[in-house]
């Protein structure tokens, strides 16, 4: 499968989310109209695609906020963004994406922004305290896959569908808990797919979010191993991540995906009990799993230590 | 009545075949064009600066003329390259008479401390790095492009169509293109 291929199916899948959520929205819409007053259900239906508007032209500046991304002054830290030029001229994009920088000691790096032309990256000082050129290259390179793949449209997308689903079977569920029974309609098994329906949407739309963002992060890797020639890197890059434990300060949960590595810690997740069942909510696959994959396509053994190269801070002055 | 359906259900299958195939090679010429040009706004850096950086050194280091005749040759071999394979080569020549100029200039500490001529070192560093990585952008869609119209059915019909195999950009024959297979879809 060339890249372009992989970016126009990224683009039909963007659609069939997109579809897929509006589909979604119907129903509840339906749900909430069958069993309490039909205007309630278009209003409902209204407010969700104002709401959906609003949230994919404000997209870029929440991402920024939630994140605590800073845009960077014209001659500040050059070198980094010669890097992020570099990797972008080799990925073929036609504009090479902003910089911005999250302080925070935790290494890790995401992508934001609906087109090419408006997306920028985030970085934390932790990465660039933490990974060698090489490694920080791979790392850009990944994000910059997400931006190339239309990954950080189509997870746009579906953060925001998610979001309205969960806002409005929300508020059904509670008409319909607390509404009294004047505004009720409609016989019992109405009632009961209502609730049902109301109750799993959120989780549906949830998950289905989740698959994608899993999947999206196996193609960045294999991506930058593509753009840059190095699939070692990447792996490295990806064990050195695996080795630090710190978890990013201004991990909001609605973000998580957007990130290289999982922002919130794993560890967590791990004592929720039942791994197989609690994998299904993580925005990423296990880093083990992610550098076994490139492992095996590029053909080599990652070595049992990392080298000991000096960080990219120290020539960008940061140590 | 039943064959003619079938026939032009044939017919339709395969126009509409044929108009994907083509707009792909269209698409997947147009990617190496633009890989191309990638190359080529660097290429032309690179030789916008040499003359400033050969003045600069001249002003410390006037009598060392072989040099400079090296780096002057190798630039205009550059800019007279006519095809994707010469160019790649005279750009190998550059970095070589390039280095040497540095290497040369290693011994003149005042011109080491002059600014300008940190200045125009940086940039051509960065311009190198640079044209590397637009080389590996280039020499993968030309990859693409080629395999496409090397294979059946184009093979029979992509010359006369005006669809003509590129050049990779390379030097020392470095063309070996990475291949990622993308990991099993989980």
């Amino acid at each position: 499968m060339t890249l372009q291929q992989q970016i126009r199916r990224n683009r039909l899948r963007s659609g069939i989310v997109v579809v897929g959520f509006v589909v979604l929205l119907g129903i509840i819409a339906g749900l909430i109209g069958a069993v309490l007053d039909l205007r309630l259900g278009v209003v409902a239906l209204l407010g969700a695609g104002l709401y959906a508007i609003f949230a994919i032209i404000s997209s870029r500046r929440m991402v920024a906020r939630m994140t605590g991304a800073q845009e960077l002054a014209p001659e500040q830290l050059r070198p980094l963004r010669r890097l992020v030029e570099n990797v972008s001229i080799a990925a073929g994009l036609p504009v090479t994406p902003e910089v911005r920088i999250v302080d925070d000691p935790a290494p890790n790096a995401f992508a934001a922004g609906i087109r090419p032309k408006t997306s920028y990256l985030g970085v934390t000082t932790g990465l660039l305290r933490v990974m060698p050129k090489r490694e920080l290259e791979a790392v850009l390179g990944h994000e910059i896959s997400h931006v190339r793949n239309r990954d950080t449209y189509l997870m746009t997308m579906a953060t925001i569908f998610a979001g309205v689903i969960a806002l409005i079977a929300d508020l059904g569920f509670r008409m319909l808990l607390y509404g009294g029974g004047r505004s009720r309609r409609g016989g019992a098994l109405v009632m009961v797919l209502a609730v049902v329906g109301l109750l799993l949407a959120p989780y549906a739309a949830l998950l289905l979010k989740l698959s994608l963002s899993r999947r999206r992060e196996f193609l960045a890797d294999a991506g930058s191993a593509e753009i840059l020639n190095d699939p070692e890197a990447m792996a490295l890059a990806l064990r050195r991540l695996q080795l630090d434990t710190t978890t990013v300060a201004y991990a909001d949960a609605s973000v998580a995906h957007l990130w290289v590595e999982s922002p919130t810690s794993r560890v967590e997740s791990e004592r929720r009990g039942v791994m197989a069942l609690s994998s299904l909510f993580d925005t990423h696959p296990p880093l083990e799993q992610r550098i076994a994959a490139l492992e095996e396509s590029g053909g080599f053994r990652l070595p049992e230590r990392l080298s000991p190269d000096e960080p990219f801070a120290v020539e960008l002055g940061l140590a | 009545m039943l064959w003619l359906w079938i026939a032009l259900g044939v017919v339709a299958v395969l126009v509409v075949l044929v108009v994907v195939g083509y707009n792909r090679l269209v698409r997947l010429r147009n990617e190496a064009d633009t890989g191309w040009a990638n190359i080529d706004v660097q290429l032309q850096r690179r030789g916008d600066l040499i003359p400033n950086l050969i003045e600069a050194v001249r002003g410390y280091a006037a009598h060392e003329r072989g040099v400079f005749e090296e780096v002057t040759k190798a630039r205009a071999a550059l800019q007279q390259a006519a095809s994707p394979a010469a160019a790649g080569e005279a750009n190998e020549l550059v970095s070589a008479a390039l280095g040497r100029l540095f290497a040369v200039a290693e011994a003149y500490p005042e011109l080491r401390a002059s600014e300008n001529f940190l200045r125009l070192q940086d940039e051509l560093t960065d311009t190198e790095d640079k044209i590397s990585a637009a080389r590996r952008y280039y020499n993968t869609t030309v990859m693409h492009y080629n395999t496409g119209i090397q294979s059946l059915p184009w093979v029979l019909v992509a010359r006369p169509l005006g669809f003509r195999e590129k050049e990779f950009f390379s030097a020392e024959g470095d063309t070996a293109v990475p291949q990622v297979a993308f990991p099993p879809q989980t």
